[in-house]
């Protein structure tokens, strides 16, 4: 059903295939049904949505949470006791590279960026690499859902959400397309002098970067007109030559997924809010990196923003030490919605595992600890429209759990269970078996 | 028509020294003009220090023959009236680059490797190891000389010297009569001439050659990736030279004594050239490029006994407190930066406060310079646009350089630098007639007119037209406003200095009621006291007894709730080290030195204070088997460079192995270095102690034998020492193989490692690191960013901890090493170590394995008074950083960085305010577009570059916007 590439140079078929896969990411089926009908019980329950139940139980069935409260009545279900733990919904890591790329150093092994300019027609999780060795690394802290995040060109194109369990591909896939992916252009003049700049034959002057950036503004511009007006003919069945690009522009434009907006200077988030109310897209800021001096304007335009700097150093040699620590915490208390994530730049793929530990340390500068918690769970899910299916410890939503020896937040405790819709999840990985090998290895002195 | 008869003609027509009036020229030519002139009725500027009104000055054969208030004028003179006029002893342009004239060296920092090209590698001779033969892609340069491009101190101005006569006048324009003609290109340039501005032929212009030599501190010459192309590099190799000119001569001197012994010296042309230099006769002129780099200058130059000057970079306002210690005139350009024109308003975002402090400040540096005491000179180096040279000298002489000093710092201050009192700077009798008329009363009036220039006797008049009278029928002119002149008197910048070092200094601190890791005997201690008394632990513990001496100047902090450990110490930060990381050309540089580079103004300082950072081993990169040689510091933030070194700390040296030392990631095109392969790294390493341990012989058969001395070599001597035990390894590793591989290398040479770099297989080969004795320094749980780290692991720490090898976790990143307790909370979640102990990853660890445990590391009294105060448990990741202290004295305190931050933005913010209201008033200054591009450039200090956001040794040629 996913069009294969040899299928893309095919342009009737690849309109149907596309077709298709809309219809399906629409229909919210279960993708497999959960085998399990457990009880937890004795644990302390993080709903995230509503109240911390302690100690509290779950019941799973049918890869669903059937029940969650203090008692719970199932007779049937096999007893699973967690006391002394913490449960908490599985962690969502937005904008990520985990799954595209596997070694930093080594090219063949990079599936983040496109080439091109305009890439809406470039899908993010059917590149995932469903045995790539991170996978298991980012799971065992307890993150259970990520948005492999394509990158480059202006549109850069949509991604799934993508569950880090799963034979394949098609199996692990939540949600697609879940976003529109935009990389804002670069608003910030490069004042580097000549004499100072590395490749000299390459330098501009800034009113040439300025030209080159009122350029791919009016690019971006003229691209989302243009779309519109297909899939304006397209919903009055008027008679149009399919176009792989605009077709894929569809979900976006109607406004069943969002578009993303990576984007990390004020002026760049700024000019982002005004152009997306002006074309009415739902819009979610990716990088944010100055958007704490932006908060209000974010706020008031009901724009979410997936935080990626938490530990990023200061851009500014006039801003407090812990500017960007404190930044989810401004944020927040402005009404923005927040996601933290490590980001989608060098190394980020292996960071993403400490994502609990860039929550904590927005809790450290200023966040409330529950607040804190949704920026990694619920909130990431409301952004992008699951929040009815995950997120969150609730009656119907899907049983994709963690089980902690302590605070999740601290670095100190350890994820000891994990069920993804249902099915409990391997916590063993790469990490684990080298470290039991070699801790096994009889003593050489 | 070739130039010397163009010039001929020129001469004939009115100048010319070398013809006197009482020639003869053939019929139909004009006589020359009379060599006897009389100025009178003028302000006769006699010296900076002597002015006579209505002077007159009386000048016969291109010299002065008498000066001073009503003098008799001589029959034969042709009188010049000047009433209403000045004159001026003509000025003496100490620092003219022809070619260069705007471009101040390069202070960006590129890393060389990622330039993939290959002529580096086989640059020369004696410097390491290039490539196997076959493979030299480049041997050197061609012809005698030194073996480095970049080292000609045999190019001789004078040899090669061209008048440019377009350039001469624009100097005359401006008053000056003589210039020293500097050499332009490479780290050890050549050596300057002193010309003379007058248009004739070139012997006759120049005044002396073989002036100075000249050293610039300049990392971008040179062909690419050419060693050296890091300031330390560019620094190792100025030292190394001057030794091989100290070697030079003994060894000719030993051959002409006895020719018929020993093996026959080459002779070179270079190091014959640098021998005045070497002795002391002859000044060399420095160009380090930054503030710091002036500090350092001064310092080798002094090591080598040289006599010197220094070239200022403009930016001696960020650490004036140095300036006192160099003891050396200094050469001031008058170039300064103009505002940048934004397009929107809104672009002023973008401008951070650096460069704003760096345009406000510039006007002053000449006059703070006077005020540290230092001799200055002035110099045009650096305008593009000449004409802006007298209007930025008033903006100097309006933040208080006094006109006397500028005076002297464009006549005597020159002439005497260059050896030429005797000739210029003054209208004494006997000087040379080199002088200019201005209209007007003050050189320092950029409107008052410069008539004419005096050249040894012959007259330069002015280019342009002399204003012409006003006829009764105009109007008078509006006089110009002097609002951007006034907004520019006062600065607003403070001094980079300001708001840091010490908040509080007290004789002695109690800290009471807190929990208390020691990472000593004592372990954990609740309710526990902690005492420093100057500086010093006296005690730590439950109960700790507070001499009543001590009385008032005892500070008490109840800490009540909060935690305190030791001072964190990194084993492996790039991040105050100025002007690149690498030495990342030759595969040993082990003669570079991270001490000669340390940025004591980098920002990273406090922000890693800021998370409980008091110490760290300042490492080279790892882009050769053998990189520098490292420094160990204190981040006592706002010291001078040298005061943040730890004088304990023993000696080290970085090392590495695979990836980023056989070149994996650095491209198609380097695949020429030796070595390529993990099969040939220990080969290296085994060739150069081997080279080593000749040196050491040769010296030990010197000593014993006495003779001719073995030439020092700086490479040797650094690999020397850690035969001899006196300086330690700390090597970037990954895979077991190349670790097993280097230790067993090292064993047969009688070496033992100090500490393993990332190790990130080091778990694979516990027993074999313990039993060797190396200690472990490693990431908590870095890995796959390239193929040798796949089978990295976070419980690697725990694993060697748990088989006896001494672990800590470092930072190589300014952001880890923000938050180095989190990190070591790691060892705890991944292997299960104590939480005491895994503290110790982070304190008393790295402490033993850079061999400074005696000093710092854990609260037991008699070690420094390195400590932090946190809200909650170290280890737990909600817990703040509130103090940190370094020997009795606090850093930081978070509680008073809202107003520290907030200075600085109010500051930012009236710097903008100023600069708007000088763009928006009528006369506002335009710049050339050399100087509004030099508002953005970025000093060494502080060039993002450095300021590591992510791993240093991973070298990974993918790059993030």
């Amino acid at each position: 059903m996913i069009p294969s590439p040899s299928h893309r140079a095919f342009l009737p078929r690849i309109h149907a295939c596309i077709g298709i896969a809309l219809a399906l990411a629409f229909c919210g089926a279960p993708r497999r049904l959960g085998a399990e009908n457990i009880l937890i019980k004795g644990a302390v329950i993080h709903t995230v949505s509503g109240s911390v139940i302690s100690p509290g139980q779950i019941w799973i069935k049918d890869a669903k949470i059937q029940d969650v409260g203090e008692r719970i009545d199932a007779p049937e279900a096999v007893s699973v006791d967690l006391t002394g733990q913490h449960v908490y919904p599985g962690l969502i890591a937005a904008s990520t590279a985990l799954g595209l790329t596997e070694i930093g150093a080594i090219r063949a092994t990079h599936d983040m960026r496109e080439v091109g300019k305009f890439n809406p027609d470039v899908r993010s999780w059917i590149a995932m690499n469903p045995d790539s060795e991170l996978i298991p690394v980012a799971r065992a802290n307890g993150i259970a859902h990520i948005v492999p995040t394509p990158q480059g060109g202006l549109i850069a194109g949509h991604s799934g959400l993508v569950a880090l369990e799963g034979w394949t591909m098609e199996l692990m896939v939540a949600k697609k397309p879940l976003a529109l992916h935009v990389e804002w252009p670069e608003m910030n003049l490069d004042t580097t002098p000549k004499d100072q700049f590395r490749d000299k034959a390459k330098w501009k002057s800034p009113e040439d970067l300025a030209k080159d950036r009122r350029k791919d503004l009016a690019q971006l511009e003229s691209f989302f007109q243009d779309a519109a007006a297909y899939v304006r003919a397209r919903d009055n069945n008027a008679e149009v030559r399919p176009q792989p690009a605009w077709e894929a522009m569809r979900p976006c434009l109607r406004g069943d997924i969002p578009v993303v907006v990576h984007a990390d200077d004020l002026r760049a988030i700024q000019a982002a809010v005004q152009w997306a109310r002006t074309n009415q897209l739902r819009l979610i800021i990716s990088g944010g990196r100055d958007a704490s001096l932006a908060a209000s304007l974010l706020a008031s335009n009901q724009v979410s923003v997936i935080f990626e700097h938490v530990f990023t150093r200061s851009l500014r040699d006039t801003e407090p030490y812990d500017h960007l620590y404190h930044a989810p915490a401004a944020l927040q208390q402005a009404g923005v919605t927040i996601a933290l994530s490590a980001g989608t730049g060098e190394m980020s793929e292996t960071e993403i595992r400490n994502l609990p530990y860039h929550a904590a340390q927005a809790v450290a500068y200023g966040m409330r600890r529950e607040d804190a918690l949704k920026t990694i769970t619920l909130n990431p899910a409301k952004m992008f429209g699951v929040a009815d299916r995950l997120g969150s410890i609730e009656k119907g939503k899907e049983a994709t759990l963690i089980a902690t020896d302590g605070d999740l937040l601290d670095i100190r405790s350890h994820v000891t269970r994990m069920w993804i819709a249902g099915q409990p999840s391997s916590l063993e990985t790469r990490h684990t078996r080298l470290y039991e090998k070699y801790r096994r290895r009889p003593n050489a002195r | 028509m070739n130039w010397f008869a163009s010039v001929f003609g020129v001469a004939l027509g009115i100048s010319g020294p070398v013809l006197r009036a009482s020639e003869i020229l053939p019929p139909g030519h004009r006589p020359l003009p009379p060599d006897a002139h009389a100025f009178t009725n003028a302000r006769l500027i006699l010296d900076p220090k002597t002015i006579v009104t209505n002077g007159t000055l009386i000048i016969r054969n291109g010299r002065v023959e008498s000066a001073g208030a009503s003098l008799p004028i001589p029959p034969d003179a042709r009188v010049w009236n000047l009433a209403g006029a000045s004159l001026y002893p003509a000025f003496i342009e100490p620092y003219w680059v022809q070619s260069s004239a705007a471009q101040p060296i390069n202070t960006a920092q590129f890393m060389p490797i990622q330039n993939n090209s290959v002529e580096s590698l086989t640059a020369g001779g004696h410097f390491g190891f290039y490539g196997v033969p076959g493979e030299e892609r480049d041997p050197g340069a061609p012809g005698v000389g030194y073996e480095l491009g970049t080292i000609t101190p045999e190019r001789q101005m004078a040899a090669q010297f061209v008048p440019d006569l377009k350039g001469a006048e624009e100097l005359r324009e401006l008053g000056f009569a003589v210039a020293c003609a500097a050499p332009d290109k490479g780290i050890l340039r050549g050596e300057s001439c002193l010309i003379s501005l007058a248009e004739a032929n070139p012997n006759e212009v120049m005044l002396k050659s073989e002036l100075f030599q000249h050293i610039a501190f300049d990392t971008d010459s040179g062909k690419e990736n050419a060693y050296p192309k890091s300031l330390m590099g560019v620094i190792a190799a100025w030292r190394q030279v001057f030794l091989d000119a100290a070697r030079y001569a003994e060894e000719q001197g030993a051959y002409a004594r006895s020719p018929k012994q020993g093996q026959r010296p080459a002779l070179n042309a270079a190091l014959a050239a640098l021998q005045p230099a070497s002795e002391g006769r002859q000044r060399v002129i420095l160009e380090p490029g930054s503030a710091l780099m002036m500090d350092r200058a001064a310092k080798v130059a002094r090591e080598l006994k040289l006599d010197f000057a220094l070239v200022s970079c403009g930016q001696e306002w960020r650490r004036p407190d140095l300036v006192a210690g160099w003891g050396a005139p200094i050469i001031v350009p008058a170039a300064f930066p103009s505002l940048p024109r934004f397009a929107q308003e809104d672009d002023w975002i973008q401008v951070s406060l650096d460069p704003l402090r760096a345009w406000d400040w510039a006007p002053e540096n000449a006059a703070l310079l006077r005020q540290k005491g230092a001799t200055i000179a002035l110099t045009t180096y650096g305008l593009t646009e000449r004409g802006d040279f007298r209007k930025n000298l008033r903006r100097a002489l309006d933040r208080g350089l006094s006109e006397t000093d500028a005076l002297a710092a464009l006549t005597l201050v020159p002439a005497r630098l260059c050896g030429a009192e005797d000739q210029l700077g003054s209208l004494e009798a006997g000087k040379l007639a080199n002088f200019f008329i201005l209209d007007g009363a003050s050189y320092f009036d950029p409107e008052a007119r410069l008539r004419e220039v005096w050249i040894e006797g012959r007259r330069y008049p002015a280019k342009s037209e002399p204003p012409t009278p006003p006829k009764p029928s105009d109007k008078p002119k509006p006089k110009p406003t002097d609002k951007t002149r006034d907004l520019e008197k006062t600065r607003i910048a403070r001094s980079p200095l300001e708001g840091r070092g010490p908040i509080a200094s007290p004789q002695a601190v109690l800290i009471d009621d807190a929990t208390l890791w020691t990472c000593g005997p004592s372990g954990k201690v609740e309710n526990g006291s902690l005492l420093i008394v100057d500086g010093k632990i006296q005690g730590a513990g439950r109960v700790v007894t507070v001499p009543a001496e001590l009385g008032p100047k005892l500070i008490r902090v109840s800490a009540t709730g909060m935690h305190v450990t030791p001072g964190l110490i990194d084993a492996h930060n790039h991040s105050m080290i100025l002007g690149g990381v690498n030495e990342g050309t030759l595969p040993s540089t082990a003669m570079v030195r991270i001490r000669d580079v340390i940025n004591s103004e980098a920002g990273t300082i406090y922000q890693q204070l800021a998370g409980g950072l008091t110490a760290a081993n300042e490492l080279h990169g790892s882009a050769n088997p053998i990189g520098g040689q490292n420094a160990v510091i204190k981040l006592r933030d706002g010291a001078a460079p040298d005061d943040l070194l730890m004088v304990d700390a023993p000696p080290g040296i970085k090392f590495a192995l695979g990836e980023n030392v056989k070149q994996s990631n650095w491209g198609e095109k380097s695949v020429t270095r030796y070595p390529q392969t993990r099969m040939g790294v220990p080969s290296f390493y085994a060739n150069r102690f081997t080279a080593a341990r000749q040196y050491l012989a040769d010296w030990e058969r010197f000593r014993a034998q006495g003779g001719l001395a073995p030439r020092r070599d700086l490479e040797l001597e650094a690999l020397g020492e850690i035969l001899e035990g006196k300086r330690w390894i700390h090597c970037h590793s990954y895979r077991q193989d190349e670790i097993l591989a280097f230790l067993r290398v090292m064993e047969d040479f009688g070496v033992r490692v100090a500490t393993l770099q990332h190790v990130l297989e080091g778990y694979k080969i516990a027993d074999e690191i313990a039993r060797h004795g190396a200690g472990a320094s490693c990431f908590s749980d870095w890995w796959a960013y390239k193929f040798e780290v796949y089978d990295a692991i976070p419980y690697a720490g725990s694993l060697m901890h748990q088989r006896g090898v001494l672990v800590s976790f470092n930072s190589d990143s300014s952001d880890l090493a923000r938050r180095l307790n989190l990190e070591a909370a790691k060892a705890v979640k991944y292997g299960g170590v104590s939480e005491e102990d895994a503290l110790k990853f982070v304190t008393i660890n790295p402490a033993r394995q850079l061999r400074i445990d005696s000093k710092v590391g854990s609260l037991e009294p008699g070690k420094d008074g390195d400590f932090v105060l946190w809200s909650g448990s170290p280890l737990d990741s909600s817990t703040r950083c509130l103090q940190t202290w370094i020997e009795g004295r606090k850093y930081f305190d978070r509680e008073l960085e809202p107003k520290r931050a907030s200075a600085l933005a109010s500051e930012r913010t009236r710097l903008i305010e100023k600069a708007k209201a000088i763009l928006g008033s009528a006369d506002a200054p335009v710049g050339s577009d050399a100087s509004r591009a030099a508002f953005f450039r970025r000093a060494w200090e502080t060039t993002r570059r450095l300021d590591v956001q992510q791993c240093q040794d991973c070298l990974l040629p993918r790059s993030q916007p």
